[in-house]
């Protein structure tokens, strides 16, 4: 197996699954289904390979690469994994829409373009695929038209911006040493002058920083998240955006090396500790407007940014528990937030699009399936011991510590309790309280939306309780990009300085739960009553329902509200508008009528000639 | 064998010490208004009563909420050092203990959620909005303490105050225990800071759909809970100790100090709560971890 067989399969996929939508939309569906499941079997046969092979050298002499390695082979198991589960989720929720065809083609082509990055071994072919990826998400996030336009538009304004400047860096890497292939150019840089290597880092930090929406260039996401069809969302904010991660690894780790990366200036001015306050600012800041959101799929969003920070922060501190905990936190994000942009696309399928956190209220007795899998994707994101996100957290939190970057670590930490508040209203508004009656009628999710929910729900608590099995992979990444291993078992890591073992935590909450269970039972039997027989200590219940959801938490959010605008969108849009007012002042000099122009050349004609005269320049 | 015998043994002290302060707060604060208050036992005569009558269930989560939370209790309490007695430090440290402390109150929280009575839901949301305000200046105490001893096993930490003296005598650390000790209350439930109970106002809140064995698994909960709060005052500034007993008088100690605080003050709205845990105890820590960081 080869990587080029794989991307073949991957795109020639996507097209005939188009075609055959033509002819049959079952045939369709299953062949999406079985591509998309084909990739991940693929995948899975190159572990532990280590490839390198040339695919084309035509194109201005520059030779194409495609290359396997475990870092790619990292990023594309989860691109596969998703995806798939994406697509088989997509069965149900896009029946009953219109251009299901063009849907299904532009989902597996996500999915392609995003195999092709990881595995591509130059620049050239890796900004060929990146543009394929960008192209092909604006058409998906505007699928819903509406809002949805404007979103798309927000989103690729700024990606496009990113690749200019993705563009200027393999320019300028190019001119200085003639080559886009990355294996050559980490030879390279290595003995590049300071300036040259903090011009070419700042110029990839926006170009990936935009696609992984760090901040201050996160303001496209939170639309574009909230707008695109929710399958799809679960892809965009579950990998599409940590693809920009996989970029800052490539660059930092890879191109650059570690060593060059951590001596990037001096004292408190130097790279890394400036993008790690940039991780931590991005880990607060939207967490707590996250707590302000009452459209579930925008809440979500905003903390597909704040955990974006944890990364960044992660892999800033460039120590191999930083790193590890880092890399490890990608594919923890992935699954949890996969799984809760999965849930909410199962309850807007059910209540007919409704994603209004103030309307909706006592689901969990109508689709528990559904609130399993929100229970387990919240724990995840808030990382709740047992869950993956536990873990990678806490190797987060303790190189922090351990460095003595006590700030940053509150950062991180903080972060944390508005994940709690913002994800106990989401739980809470959906899913508990009281029952409208409206949806007394709902039922379960269909089958195939289950089996992404219970798949990506068991991924959490597996890796939570066995965290070895994936760092064992980030392991072998980070030793080779010149890092400490670390002392990886099964159930979390050894160290001098502190142990974590997942595995006893398990059994310990496992043992005493199924002790006070015991108790529980032993105790005289509870009668069953619905959500009528409400117990209101003599207080009136009114008739129609009483669901407390609305500003669940107003005491904080007049407190915080005028503190949390988001500037940096602000700004954006000033800029947007200077822009249009700048066109408008334009066009008033390009009218588009000859007589104008004829003018303007006699007018320039004519102060030549005064120049001439008065200063004799010629 | 001996790990599960000192499992079982700090799960009784917890309990029983846990009730013992709650039978204990009724009696004093009791004296204080002139009473002459219940029997220091009758949490324990409660819990037997209440474990034998018939309880209201609203549903599968409603019951496995509490089981959870509770579970969740025990589970930090192993991880506590009880004078020296440990039997889970070796699997992770204070960063668990800190990840641990969520499972109660969510457990609580999702549990009330299902009852589906208005109360409990603006209770859970009062209690979460507390949490967030305490938890800035505790973060930030938590922070100093791992920086300042530079580990972040708690075993480490009462050990090393048991060869250098307790946290307080150490001065880096002064301004954060002050901070501790301006949110302690907010931590254990106790007034000014008893505003998701508020029986007057939301009829207990979070409880109120609780009856018969559900209330006594809740009042353990307490119990846990106000033990768990303060045993992790006295491990990390008053040094742990070397055994049990002595451990239990400093946190009698504490326990009462904060009962007399309890019983003179009335209850903060909850905005008013966030406004001072935010200012003064924030301030303290925030100047305590700069301290820290400059000696270290």
């Amino acid at each position: 197996m080869t990587p080029g067989i794989l991307l073949a399969i991957a795109f020639g996929g996507a097209f005939i699954t188009y075609l055959a939508g033509k002819i049959s939309e079952k045939v369709r569906d299953i062949l999406a289904v079985l591509v998309s499941l084909a990739l991940v079997g693929i995948v899975a046969l190159l572990y532990n390979i280590s490839s390198r092979s040339t695919l084309y050298t035509g194109f201005l002499d520059l030779p194409l690469i495609l290359r396997v390695n475990t870092l790619s082979w990292f990023f594309a198991i989860t691109v596969a994994i998703v995806g798939s589960l994406s697509v088989i989720f997509s069965l149900s929720y896009i029946k009953e829409k219109e251009r299901t065809d063009f849907y299904y083609l532009m989902i597996l082509l996500v999915n392609a373009s995003m195999l092709g990055i990881v595995f591509s071994g130059d620049l050239i072919l890796f900004y060929i695929f990146w543009e394929i990826m960008s192209w092909s998400t604006f058409l998906l996030i505007s699928y819903n038209r509406g809002p949805a336009l404007s979103a798309g538009m927000k989103y690729i304004i700024m990606s496009v911006a990113g690749s200019v400047a993705m563009l200027i860096g393999m320019l300028s890497l190019y001119s200085y040493y003639d080559t886009f292939t990355i294996a050559e150019l980490s030879d390279h840089l290595s003995s590049a002058s300071p300036g040259f290597v903090l011009f070419i880092f700042i110029l990839f930090f926006i170009a990936f920083g935009i696609k992984n929406a760090v901040w201050p260039f996160h303001t496209w996401l939170p639309p574009a998240h909230s707008e695109a069809p929710s399958p799809f969302s679960a892809i965009l904010s579950g990998i599409l955006v940590r693809m920009g991660m996989y970029g800052f690894l490539v660059i930092f780790f890879v191109i650059a090396g570690i060593d060059l990366f951590l001596n990037l200036g001096k004292g408190i001015v130097r790279f890394n500790y400036i993008l790690a306050w940039i991780g931590a600012i991005n880990i607060i800041i939207p967490t707590f407007i996250a707590m302000l959101q009452n459209d579930s799929k925008r809440l979500l969003a905003w903390h597909g940014v704040g955990q974006g920070g944890y990364m960044v922060l992660g892999i800033a501190i460039g120590s191999s528990l930083g790193v590890a905990g880092g890399t490890f936190h990608i594919i923890n994000h992935t699954s949890y937030i996969a799984l809760l942009f999965l849930v909410v696309g199962a309850i807007e399928h059910r209540t007919r699009g409704i994603r209004d956190l103030n309307s909706l209220g006592g689901l969990i007795k109508k689709m528990p399936v559904t609130f399993f899998g929100a229970l387990v994707g919240a724990c995840g994101l808030i990382g709740i011991p047992l869950t993956n996100g536990f873990v990678s957290k806490w190797l987060i939190y303790k190189t922090l510590i351990l460095n003595h970057y006590p700030f940053l670590a509150f950062a991180a930490l903080l972060g944390t309790w508005g994940t709690i508040l913002s994800l106990y209203k989401f739980l809470h508004n959906i899913f508990l309280g009281q029952l409208p009656e409206k949806y007394q009628t709902v039922n379960e999710a269909p089958f195939s939306m289950q089996i992404p929910i219970i798949i990506l729900s068991l991924i959490i608590i597996l890796f939570g309780i066995l965290p070895g099995i994936p760092l064992k992979v980030i392991n072998q990444i980070i030793m080779t990009s010149g890092l400490e291993s670390l002392n990886i078992t099964l159930w979390g890591i050894t160290s001098e300085t502190g142990i974590l073992n997942t595995v006893n935590i398990f059994a310990a909450i496992f043992v005493v739960a199924v002790i006070v269970w015991l108790i529980f039972k032993a105790g005289r039997k509870e009668i069953k009553v619905g959500q009528d027989d409400n117990y209101a200590a003599g207080a009136f219940i009114p008739e129609e329902k009483y669901h407390y959801t609305v500003d669940f938490y107003n005491p904080l959010y007049r407190m915080i509200t005028p503190y949390l605008r988001d500037f940096v969108d602000d700004f954006y849009q000033r800029l947007a508008r200077g822009v249009k007012n700048l066109g408008n002042g334009i066009r008033r000099i390009y009218t588009g009528d000859v007589g104008y122009y004829v003018m303007y050349i006699i007018l320039f004609l004519a102060l030549l000639i005064f120049v001439q005269i008065n200063w004799k320049v010629w | 064998m001996t790990t599960i015998l000192e499992i079982i043994l700090i799960i009784f002290t917890a309990i029983i010490v846990g009730l013992f302060f709650l039978g204990l707060s009724r009696k004093v604060i009791a004296r204080i208004h002139w009473r002459y208050g219940p029997p220091i036992v009758q949490p324990v005569i409660d819990i037997i009563k209440l474990f034998n009558q018939t309880g209201v269930s609203h549903g599968t989560l409603f019951n496995f909420g509490i089981i959870f939370s509770l579970a969740g209790s025990v589970v930090v309490l192993l991880f506590l050092p009880l004078g020296k007695i440990c039997p889970l430090s070796s699997s992770g440290g204070l960063l668990v203990i800190l990840y641990l402390m969520l499972i109660a109150p969510l457990g609580l929280a999702l549990s009330g959620g299902e009852a589906a009575n208005p109360n409990a839901s603006i209770g859970i949301s009062r209690k979460f909005l507390l949490a967030m305000g305490y938890e800035v200046p505790l973060l930030l105490i938590f922070l100093a303490v791992m920086t300042h001893y530079n580990t972040i096993s708690i075993v480490e930490i009462v050990n090393k105050q048991i060869r250098t003296g307790w946290s307080f005598q150490h001065i880096p650390l002064l301004l954060s225990g002050i901070a501790y000790i301006l949110i302690l209350p907010a931590i254990i439930g106790l007034r000014p800071f008893e505003m998701i109970q508020a029986p007057q106002e939301i009829s207990s809140g979070p409880m109120t759909e609780y009856g018969g064995k559900f209330l006594a698994l809740t009042t353990i909960q307490h119990a846990f809970n106000v033990f768990i709060g303060i045993s992790l005052f006295v491990n990390l500034f008053l040094g742990g100790a070397e055994n049990p007993g002595y451990f239990f008088l400093k946190m009698l100690g504490v326990f009462i100090i904060f009962l007399f605080v309890n019983a003179v003050f009335p209850r903060l709205r909850i905005e008013q709560a966030i406004r001072y845990l935010w200012k003064w105890p924030t301030l303290l820590a925030f100047a305590g971890l700069i301290i820290v960081m400059i000696t270290s």
